[in-house]
């Protein structure tokens, strides 16, 4: 399995808000998170922008990847949704497409079937956009010169408090 | 497999550390979260055993001085190094764009070491990639132990391949080493990613 890169450009990023609004709108859920495969943050709305959505995604993407190894165990190739239940807000997590999860937090207002019904819509919308980035030169603007030694070296140092 | 916002203009790259079991993996992250300053550094998740041993993964976010107006997240993972888990190796590798190989340089331990890089570069492989071609920095950790193999002996055994890959000699718990091997997987990651322009001298 050959992973691909991903970039979201300005016109993608605005697209795939303007389906995870009308979702929120939709199902009246609470958040919106969409994460890459690996762990990996690509975009979020609602209250996800007070969330700590980095550890968010690492979690999830765990919990996915670790789900999808247990349904190939039954013999499925994945289970495609999953959802975890809380006593004030739940969350449904689902794929969109091969390498892109959705994860929805919400809560009394609405319903897991409601969320279900309009996440599947949102996952093939979103899914079209990323297809498209795909497709999209990777480096263009202020990222399609190489880096000099001294902006490499600053944006790898790391250093001690 | 890094990922490029352009409207968020964040660039994302996953760092993993592998290696095998109690070889000092989530020490380099522990010392890591506890000397960044909180603005270049996450929170710190670690799904462990009872016994503090790696189930799933750590996790850490860092980030150093932006550029050209982005971002630049380094998401730091470990692996659980028991032979056991290798499923889980598996996964956590998924998207990686540079390796921390920390070995034990104990000689008790040199086996464990052999087998580990192997099933790194078996398991890369199950994404398309290969060892020879990942960012990859080794990490001969437990420097400071009496019963411990010479360096060259290390680098005859573990750093074999074309291109030899950078090494530091480390004791991750007491930090040393620890930013060294950061910061080269961190510019090597870039530099792949990047390209790197001559420096014009006048």
């Amino acid at each position: 399995m050959r992973l691909h890169d991903v970039v979201i450009h300005e016109a993608d990023a605005a697209r795939i808000d303007g389906v995870l609004r009308r979702f929120l709108a939709d199902s009246s859920s609470a958040a919106a998170l969409l994460i890459d495969r690996s762990g990996q943050p690509l975009a979020e709305t609602g209250t996800a922008r007070t969330l700590d959505v980095g550890s968010i995604g690492a979690l999830a993407a765990g919990a996915f990847a670790s789900t999808a190894a247990l349904a190939r165990l039954l013999g499925e190739s994945e289970f495609s949704v999953l959802f975890h239940e809380g006593v004030r807000e739940s969350m449904h997590v689902c794929a969109v497409g091969e390498q892109t999860i959705l994860l929805v937090i919400f809560d009394e207002r609405t319903t897991i079937g409601m969320v279900r019904l309009f996440a599947r819509e949102a996952a093939a919308s979103i899914g079209t956009i990323l297809e498209e980035t795909r497709r999209r030169p990777k480096r263009v603007g202020a990222l399609a010169a190489p880096l000099t030694v001294e902006e490499t070296r600053r944006a790898s140092d790391h250093r001690p408090a | 497999m890094s990922i490029i916002n352009y409207a968020a203009k964040v660039i994302n790259f996953k760092l993993v550390y592998y290696g095998p079991g109690l070889a000092g993996k989530t020490a380099n992250l522990q010392f890591i979260h506890r000397c960044l300053p909180d603005t270049n550094r996450g929170k710190m998740i670690s799904l462990a055993t009872g016994d503090d041993r790696t189930l799933f993964f750590d996790f850490l976010p860092v980030s150093a001085t932006g550029v050209r107006g982005f971002t630049t997240r380094f998401q730091l993972y470990t692996v659980p190094g028991q032979t056991l888990y290798n499923m889980t190796r598996r996964l956590v590798l998924r998207g990686v764009d540079g390796v921390v190989f920390v070995a034990d340089s104990q000689w008790e331990r040199l086996r464990e070491n052999v087998e580990s890089l192997r099933n790194l570069d078996e398991n890369l492989k199950e994404y398309g990639l290969a060892l020879a071609t990942t960012p990859c920095v080794l990490q001969y950790n437990k420097r400071d132990l009496g019963h411990v193999a010479p360096l060259d002996y290390l680098e005859y055994l573990l750093n074999r391949g074309t291109p030899r890959v950078p090494f530091f000699e480390a004791v991750a718990l007491d930090g040393r080493g620890v930013f060294e091997t950061l910061n080269t997987v961190s510019r090597m990651v870039l530099v792949r990613e990047f390209g790197q322009a001559q420096e014009v001298r006048s």
